[in-house]
């Protein structure tokens, strides 16, 4: 099966690369969008077999270890 | 009583060979070199943890290379009292460990960022004693990611328990802002709460030879060996 | 197997009928798409070689001319120098951070596949109007990329040039120079030596990349079809080129290679058809063996342009130890074929023969065209008035045009000083790194001055390559040998082919004179978009030493009262083209007057008075003096609060020189100076002093942290 893991800067910190994507809509028309933010995506692929419990277990366990910095970002899992 | 070294590589490190010259003309013991699958390091006086763009930098700066075989052993090493630098990536690799707080985050101008920048002690600790109070370094950066940041508690412990080491300042006939990145407060380096541990971003071993355009980075050594 | 499948591969009919006459047979779609590649102008230089042929690619000092990945020379102790030029012009136009950090990445492997490490970088870009949106767009993509790609691999990048003019509007260039140091009896060669040796693939996964890359290398863009070329640009990943590289060179100082090849342009195929070619052997290869990174067909593995892989010959008994060196660097290595002596390129695909090719066909017989050029038109004398401008305005042009301005925006993002042994950074007359473990400065410059070359093709090369010349002196390098890389437009115009033969002329003249030979180099042709052709640029890249660091001369003021003394003759108004172009008193190419003769033997000459002096520590500092004249010389050389007071002749201020250089001399040495200056008969003038905070010319004060603030930071406000 395959899971989303959405990362993100936390809200506090400055995240430079959004507010240069606003203004590059902006200037091609695409005024109404505010407060634009750039984060990452990572997919990845568990085995059917284990159950949902087990694979949030895991997948959290792999944030916390490698995948996320929880100083500076926060993560929400999809799928 | 011979002063010992080691330099860690990691696959995508750059300023190994930089940091091995460093130790090895400015320290005249043995030096070693050693990569990231080693599962024990050789008893030294200091570890280097170089610069560069260890695994690409992939995923985070330093993120995966704090999960190398190797660190176990460093921070063995630095448990033991015994001192430990990281330079560039190895500040962001100390911050993923944990030994260091904070976090080394996109500088503000989304640039990459090569070229030489000032800093000056902050509080005074086993690497920057032999500089005085209000002396100007020159010394080159070269990052993506060395904007400095953490949260509130933690600034307020840094500057409590007086851990940071270095600010980035303003240089004599300098058009550039004294803060060349984003970093909170100007941190240019920090230390642990024992202050044998210092990382930093800007390159001293590219600031100590006849030819550099400036030798400030020899100071670092020296307050070592001093 | 249609005609227009055949014009779609970029061969011509005839073409086709040579190859299918030798064969006598039909050919495969694989064997097509070889000949595509490898018969493409990029691969085999069919419009250029029969005057590159001409070159001047010998002394004494070159170990390696051209012919091989990257040129070397001697700069003793067994201790040689690598160094080639190249361009990712279409590319970079159409996927600018993609296609310029790949022209790093392949122009950093043709330098480590020969056993050399690289040790510096440089850039020669240039784009049209900044005006237009596309151009930032560009300018970004491309500074970003070069930097992405160089910063991660850690190779510093110690020059370059930055020019705008619309002739690039639609045809931006990018060409990455690459210098390495290796050990002269550990060089690596492509040739293969032993019959039966193991052919092996080592490096990244193979994938779709760049499918006809090498074909569109050579393809006039029409505006329409930049989407459908987008899926050929390569993507590099510059940490495994890191990889491969410390892979690569363990492998080679260990002993375990007998032969290299990087696969650059027409991947698999160019590099096993060039070993066979230079071995005089056969090739037969396995394609079912290549890793894939996704199904690809044989057509697809031959002509793919994935990034960070090389080609190598081996010794079977050495494979296991190879194994295990490249697993430590993580790079995928797979045997592949073997070396035959039957010479002819065989490839297999489950159990298939799909392609059969004698080598000759492919390299030695491959076209090559003489094709009609015209001679430019003789040129009207003509006189320009410009006492309309006065000092101030023309200050201003110049400090409101890119061209003119400091070009720290572009490298502050790339990293100037990794490996530790940088000596002089961008910003300076010359780069110039140390070579680790011994007292030698290697110095290079990039240089191009594509008016010039408009106006005369011939003189404006000699031109071009003196202004590289003096770049070296300047900071007291010798110059030594020549890596080119000549932009054009489409050679099927008689005019754009006559620039093509004359530079080359003017080259090969100049190259003589100077004793500095071509030893390696690149074409890119057809940089032209819907009939807008862009200037003549050759741009050349010019190596040299010095045995000993500690001569170097700054080229940056040192102290106050340090004494200026001008060296070389003014071009006057009328005969210096950037002057008029810039100034805006002449807009369209015709206007120009001829070229004043080079004077080549005063440039050897004063170069020998430079050395000299400099070796016997009497120059403080020096700059040359090219675009924008004495004016920018003195500008460049400004340092923290180090500016200058000079009194010099209005009309000779902007005006470009021949063997003009400034020379910053200490107040002691000054009657030294002029006694040898008078002894060798240079011309010169003493013009003014070294001043802090002061910008002085003739008695007219301008405020010096004014114009420092324009000098350094306009190129910034104006792109931004």
């Amino acid at each position: 099966m395959r899971f989303k893991i959405l990362i993100r800067l936390k809200n506090q910190i400055l995240e430079p690369q959004g507010k240069v994507i606003e203004q590059s809509l902006k200037s091609l028309g695409f005024e109404e969008f505010t407060n634009i933010r750039q984060g990452k995506l990572i997919e990845i692929d568990l085995p059917d077999t284990l159950n949902e419990k087990e694979r949030l277990k895991k997948i959290d366990a792999a944030c916390k270890k490698l995948l996320v910095n929880e100083i500076i970002e926060e993560y929400e899992v999809l799928g | 009583m011979s002063f010992k070294s080691a330099v860690i590589t990691f696959p995508g490190s750059n300023c190994d060979r930089d940091a091995l010259s460093y130790l090895r003309d400015l320290t005249y013991g043995e030096v070693f070199n050693i990569w990231h699958e080693e599962i024990s390091l050789p008893k030294v006086d200091l570890v280097i943890l170089p610069g560069g763009f260890s695994f690409g930098d992939y995923l985070r700066s330093g993120a995966m290379a704090s999960k190398s075989n190797i660190i176990n052993e460093v921070i063995n090493h630095a448990n033991g009292g015994r001192y430990l630098l990281g330079i560039c990536n190895g500040f962001q690799i100390l911050t993923e460990t944990g030994l260091l707080k904070g976090a080394l985050i996109q500088n503000k101008s989304i640039k990459f960022l090569g070229k030489d920048c000032y800093i000056k002690k902050k509080f005074n600790n086993k690497f920057n004693c032999n500089i005085q109070n209000n002396e100007v370094l020159q010394i080159p950066v070269a990052h993506n990611e060395g904007n400095f940041y953490c949260d509130q508690d933690t600034l307020n412990y840094l500057q409590d328990e007086e851990l940071i080491a270095f600010e980035y300042c303003n240089g004599e006939y300098s058009l550039d802002d004294a803060n060349i990145n984003g970093s909170l407060h100007n941190i240019a380096g920090i230390t642990n709460e024992n202050r044998n541990i210092l990382g930093m971003m800007p390159h001293p071993e590219r600031a100590y030879q006849d030819f550099h355009a400036s030798k400030d980075g020899k100071k670092i050594i020296e307050s070592i060996l001093s | 197997m249609n005609d227009e499948l055949i014009l779609q591969h970029g061969l011509t009919l005839d073409e086709f009928q040579v190859i299918k006459d030798y064969l006598q047979r039909d050919l495969t779609i694989e064997e097509l798409g070889i000949f595509s590649a490898m018969w493409n102008e990029h691969c085999c230089y069919k419009t250029s070689k029969k005057w590159l042929k001409k070159l001047p690619t010998n002394n004494e000092i070159v170990i390696q001319g051209p012919g091989e990945n990257a040129g070397i020379i001697d700069v003793k102790d067994n201790d040689g120098i690598a160094f080639k030029i190249e361009s990712h012009n279409h590319p970079s136009y159409i996927e600018p951070f993609n296609g310029s950090a790949t022209g790093v990445g392949g122009i950093l492997r043709d330098i480590f596949t020969m056993g050399a490490r690289p040790i510096a970088t440089l850039d020669s870009i240039r784009f049209g109007n900044i005006s237009s949106d596309k151009t930032n767009y560009l300018l970004n993509g491309v500074v970003q990329g070069i930097g992405h790609y160089g910063n991660c691999i850690g190779i510093p990048n110690i020059g370059g040039e930055c020019e705008f003019d619309q002739s690039y509007d639609y045809n931006n260039l990018v060409n990455a120079m690459a210098i390495g140091h290796v050990k002269n009896d550990s060089i690596f060669y492509s040739k293969p030596k032993t019959i039966g040796g193991l052919i092996v693939y080592i490096g990244s996964k193979t994938g779709k990349d760049g499918i006809h890359g090498a074909s569109m290398a050579s393809d006039v863009f029409s505006e329409d079809d930049e989407d459908e070329k987008r899926p050929s640009v390569q993507v590099g990943d510059p940490f495994m080129e890191k990889l491969l590289m410390e892979g690569c060179l363990e492998l080679m100082s260990s002993g375990l290679i007998e032969s290299m090849q990087d696969m650059g342009a027409a991947g698999i195929t160019s590099s096993s058809v060039e070993m066979a070619s230079k071995g005089n052997v056969g090739v037969n290869i396995n394609l079912d063996k290549v890793p894939l990174r996704q199904p690809l067909t044989p057509y697809e593995i031959l002509l793919s342009e994935s990034q960070e892989r090389m080609l190598a010959v081996i010794n079977k008994d050495d494979n296991e130890k190879i194994k295990k060196i490249l697993k430590k660097w993580q790079i995928d290595y797979e045997v592949i074929g073997e070396v035959t002596n039957t010479k002819r390129v065989v490839f297999t695909s489950k159990e298939k023969i799909v392609v059969d090719l004698p080598v000759d066909i492919i390299v030695d017989d491959a076209p090559e065209y003489d094709r009609e050029f015209s001679l430019p038109k003789k040129r009207k004398n003509r006189n320009f008035n410009k006492t309309s401008l006065s000092v101030d305005k023309m200050i201003s042009n110049y400090m409101n045009n890119l061209n003119y301005l400091d070009k720290s925006w572009v490298y502050s993002q790339y990293d100037s000083t990794v490996m530790g042994e940088t000596i002089k950074e961008p910003g300076q007359s010359s780069g110039v790194v140390k070579i680790q473990n011994t007292d030698k400065a290697i110095g290079a410059t990039t240089d191009c001055n594509p008016l010039y070359i408009r106006i005369n093709p011939e003189r404006g090369m000699i031109y071009t390559v003196l202004e590289a010349y003096r770049n070296l002196i300047a900071s007291n390098i010798k110059p030594m040998a020549i890596t080119n890389n000549l932009n054009f437009a489409s050679p099927l115009d008689p005019n754009i082919m006559g620039e093509i033969v004359l530079s080359i002329s003017g080259l090969s003249h100049i190259a003589k004179k100077l004793d500095t030979p071509i030893v390696s180099g690149n074409v890119s042709l057809y940089n032209q978009t819907n009939d807008r052709p862009i200037n003549p640029t050759p741009v050349i890249g010019m190596v040299g030493c010095n045995l000993n660091w500690k001569k170097l001369i700054q080229n940056k003021f040192i102290s106050e009262d340090d004494e200026l003394i001008l060296l070389g003759n003014s071009l006057g108004v009328n005969f210096s083209p950037y002057y008029l172009q810039d100034q805006k008193i002449v807009s369209s190419t015709c206007e120009y007057n001829e070229l004043l003769p080079p004077d080549i033997d005063l440039e050897i000459k004063t170069a020998k008075f430079i050395q000299e002096t400099a070796n016997k520590d009497l120059i403080q500092s020096s700059n040359d003096i090219s675009r924008g004249g004495v004016f920018m010389s003195l500008m460049k050389m400004t340092y923290k609060n180090l500016g200058f007071s000079i009194m010099l002749d209005d009309d000779d201020i902007f005006c470009e020189y021949s063997a003009g250089y400034i020379l910053a001399v200490h107040q002691k040495n000054k009657d030294e100076i002029i006694n040898l200056l008078n002894k060798e008969q240079i011309n010169f003038l003493s013009i003014g002093q070294v001043k802090r905070d002061t910008f002085e010319i003739n008695s007219k004060k301008l405020n010096y942290s004014d114009m420092i603030e324009k000098y350094y930071k306009n190129f910034a406000n104006i792109i931004n």
